[in-house]
């Protein structure tokens, strides 16, 4: 677990040293840049509460990455379940107007989720029942997913004046509660705070929990104690497709209000770095999801300041995500048995501990 | 003349060779034979340069090899073909070709086509037409063109590492003609096999390995397949064990009926049937692969036959609950190796279920099991903490052991459980399974070491191409069983 978190620290700075020498290559100051960078994301209480908003989608999509990836399904798709769900939401969003605002939330949240999983569940069976690689099959879901939402703003969804290729606004009832207005703070970082809660005690304190993790390190094994790996396979890419579509119902309905194309920037993509630099862990996950956040809602005010384009914060994140899976190689895991440190597959028996009698 | 002379090779505790001799001459086909493990394929590898040896060297034709290269050792003149074809399955049969020594120029197909054909003629087989690819071709085309493509190289020395295991018989006769037309050319054949009889019926001489050493070398027609089966197993103690003769019951306590199973077209299992009673240890012999890891695999619930049933009894109902299964392969599907130990336990299904209650994990319950476990069985580990591949082999097997023990099954079904454990670990195993018999259980002990299932089970059945046989007490001298083995019924 040290090693862990230890192994994301070093990425980070490893990254953020490759970058200082690219700026100083073009003749810009790293620190100047950081200091834009920190400024615009946490400088004042607009950019401070911002960058929990900005997080929030993050907390989700990376929620829905690492549960799937702790069944070692790798879900890239997060990003078209997100749209799904979004969809879902904004389609009814618009007849909850009569409907007490509670339970109006609520009903957008759940369509949110039944979207999601609808999206990842077919992925699922996919894998499940026609051993489709869901790499593959998640990563195209996600220009399905955008080209249907493309197409129901222009069509059955399209706002009455027919003025843009927008949704209708949803009901009133079904805004999310907001918090300390003007700030765009609302409830969903709750409802994320929560059910990163859930997903840790899902993984780690239920039956189901051990099995989606036995699955996911040892498929062979999993399969000869008779665990249901192929109903536990659909259910878990459902499962990780509710939780992205659920935060695209969130988004719908506290900051959107409606649909309308290029809905997401990325956060499903984004989220597989957030789940890999939290090693995984939902509570990470959280964590995770407000330093990247902080990093988009800082990139703007870096530009502003410094005249560095945005897409740096992209390069950084790309950057992350190549030096931790550089330290998952045989390599370093001898090199790391060596030491003494975690446990790799071949570790040395420790002294003294594991001799055969 | 092919020589290897003191040949050891060492893999972490077993030694594999044990400095050994071999000698093959041109003109010959030298059959090595061996029980599973007896380092016959070892000895292929470092013959084929593909595996340096500790100490010792080979020489083809008076001319040291240099150790540990295969690509040396092929351009000297050895070509080795694997166990399983290791064929390109979405290629076409002149481009798995083309890999091989044909046109080594460039990457010319037709001219690689036509020079295959032209040698698949002159061995007097036929090749498919162009463009075929492999995947649809049967496993005897796919052995044939592996040979091919050793032979393309054009190689003094030819090793195949059981090559006819896969073929059916009516594949075989053809097969050892076309070993016999390569013999004629003046190459030297060496041909890896634990079938006595095919062995017998193509070889000239016969070397045997037996656990690492080599015992005997033999001119075929001077010796018998019983005689053969003997030098194989070795000397072996006979004895009916008292402890079961003692314990045994007769009340049925796994029950196995009419099992038929199918794949790839082969009778994986052929009408398996068995009962095992409460209080006995029953072993099951034969050489791997005749349908042991199914039948394991049937009893874990992992596989579902085509035809038959089993059940476990309790008190005279069915429970499969009170069946427990102990793989072959532990690491690979007995145990998760980076999750801790006391994660481990939770993966048998009875414990999962005890220490889930309504679906939550009790962690306290599942550590304290776990110490308790560790503590009963000796394993020597950090603690419940520690990640399984922490642990040594003998120790992981023991975990598994008191693992299925904990599950308070009434009947273990245990696969090559000792397998790669010394002395001491083989006998704590053994213990603790005898143990288990005494207090009534029933054990079904699956090997492919006869030593170990001749000094553990009172009633022995061996296994060959998915069919079971009971041996009486009578029949159980080695070179019988050997026989047995190999599939000679009578």
């Amino acid at each position: 677990m040290l090693w862990s978190l230890l192994k994301s620290v070093v990425a980070i700075t490893i990254a953020a040293l490759i970058i200082a020498a690219v700026l100083i290559a073009l003749g810009a100051s790293p620190i100047g840049v950081l200091f834009a960078l920190c400024e615009g994301a946490f400088g004042n209480w607009y950019a401070l509460t911002d960058t929990v908003v900005k997080a929030t989608p993050l907390i989700f999509t990376g929620l829905a990455v690492s549960v799937a990836f702790s069944g070692a399904l790798w879900n890239i798709g997060a990003d078209g379940q997100l749209i799904a769900g979004a969809i879902a939401a904004g389609a009814i969003g618009p007849y909850l107007g009569a409907w007490p605002r509670p339970i109006a939330i609520a009903a957008m949240l759940i369509a949110g989720a039944i979207g999601g999983a609808i999206w990842g569940g077919i992925c699922g069976w996919l894998r499940a029942r026609r051993d489709t690689n869901e790499v593959i099959s998640t990563i195209m879901m996600n220009f399905v997913a955008a080209q249907v939402l493309s197409w129901t703003v222009h069509g059955p969804l399209m706002e009455p004046s027919r003025a843009y290729p927008q949704s209708r606004l949803i009901a009133p009832s079904a805004h999310m509660y907001m918090f300390l207005e003007p700030s765009r703070l609302n409830l969903g970082i709750v409802i994320a705070l929560l059910l990163a809660a859930g997903c840790y005690l899902l993984l780690f304190q239920t039956r189901l929990g051990f099995q989606i993790r036995a699955m996911g390190r040892n498929r062979r094994a999993a399969t000869f104690f008779g665990i249901p790996i192929a109903r536990l396979t659909i259910g878990l890419l459902a499962l990780s497709g509710a939780l992205a579509g659920a935060g695209g119902a969130v988004q719908v309905s506290a900051i959107t209000h409606r649909l309308y194309e290029r809905f997401s920037p990325g956060w499903g993509f984004e989220a597989i770095a957030v789940a890999l630099v939290a090693r995984l862990n939902p509570i990470g996950i959280v964590i995770s999801a407000l330093f990247f956040g902080a990093l988009d809602n800082g990139s703007q005010a870096m530009q502003r300041a410094q005249g560095v384009s945005p897409v740096l914060v992209q390069v950084i994140q790309a950057l992350v995500i190549m030096i931790l899976l550089a330290f998952d190689t045989p390599a370093v895991a001898r090199l790391r048995a060596s030491f003494g440190v975690g446990a790799p597959i071949s570790a040395a028996p420790q002294t003294g501990a594991s001799a055969d009698a | 003349m092919l020589i290897a002379r003191d040949i050891s090779r060492r893999f972490g505790r077993t030694l594999a060779l044990d400095r050994v001799d071999f000698e093959a001459a041109a003109g010959e086909i030298h059959a090595l034979i061996g029980e599973n493990g007896a380092g016959k394929t070892t000895l292929m590898n470092i013959l084929a340069g593909r595996v340096r040896p500790d100490s010792g060297e080979v020489s083809l034709d008076g001319a040291p090899l240099p150790a540990g290269s295969a690509s040396r050792a092929l351009k000297a003149g050895i070509a080795a073909v694997n166990q399983s074809p290791m064929l390109f399955e979405r290629f076409s049969w002149e481009e798995n070709l083309a890999l091989g020594g044909f046109d080594t120029s460039g990457f010319d197909l037709k001219k690689v086509a036509d020079r295959s054909r032209a040698l698949a003629e002159r061995l007097g087989f036929e090749l498919p037409p162009t463009g075929a690819s492999i995947e649809q071709r049967s496993v005897a085309d796919r052995v044939r063109l592996e040979v091919l493509r050793a032979l393309s190289f054009d190689p003094r020395v030819l090793i195949l590492d059981e090559p006819t295991g896969v073929l059916a018989p009516s594949e075989l006769a053809p097969f050892l003609d076309l070993l016999r037309r390569l013999r004629g050319e003046g190459r030297i054949i060496v041909l890896i096999t634990h079938k006595l009889g095919e062995a017998l019926a193509v070889a000239d001489r016969i070397s045997v390995l037996q656990k690492g050493r080599m015992v005997a070398r033999t001119i075929a027609a001077k010796t018998s397949e019983a005689e053969l089966a003997r030098l194989m197993i070795g000397q072996v103690a006979i004895s009916v064990p008292e402890a079961a003769r003692i314990t045994a019951t007769d009340a049925v306590a796994l029950k196995i009926s009419d099992l038929f199973l199918n794949r790839d077209g082969y009778r994986v299992l052929d009408d398996l049937s068995l009962e095992v009673h409460a209080g006995e240890i029953a072993g099951i012999a034969g050489v791997d692969g005749n349908g042991q890891t199914e039948l394991v695999e049937i009893l874990a619930g992992a596989r579902r036959p085509d035809a038959g049933d089993f059940s476990a009894f309790e008190n005279g109902s069915r429970g499969r609950s009170s069946l427990a299964v102990i793989p072959e392969t532990r690491d690979q599907d007995g145990l998760v190796l980076d999750m801790p130990l006391w994660e481990n336990l939770l993966l048998a299904g009875p414990l999962l279920s005890r220490l889930t209650p309504r679906g939550w994990l009790r962690r306290a319950g599942a550590i304290a099991l776990c110490r308790e476990l560790l503590a009963r069985f000796s394993i020597r580990a950090p603690g419940p903490d520690a990640p399984a591949a922490a642990l040594s082999g003998g120790n992981r097997q023991r975990l598994e052991v008191a693992r299925a023990i904990a599950c308070d099954p009434r009947v273990i079904v245990a696969h090559n459980v000792c397998r790669g454990l010394d002395i001491a670990g083989t006998a704590e195993v053994h213990r603790i399974l005898s143990a288990f018999a005494a207090a009534g259980g029933a054990v079904l002990l699956i090997s492919s070491d006869l030593e170990e299932l001749l000094a553990m089970c009172e009633r022995l059945f061996v296994m060959s191409r998915g069919r079971l046989r009971e041996t009486p007490v009578a029949e159980r001298d080695p070179s019988r069983l050997g026989l047995l083995m190999a599939g000679h019924w009578k």
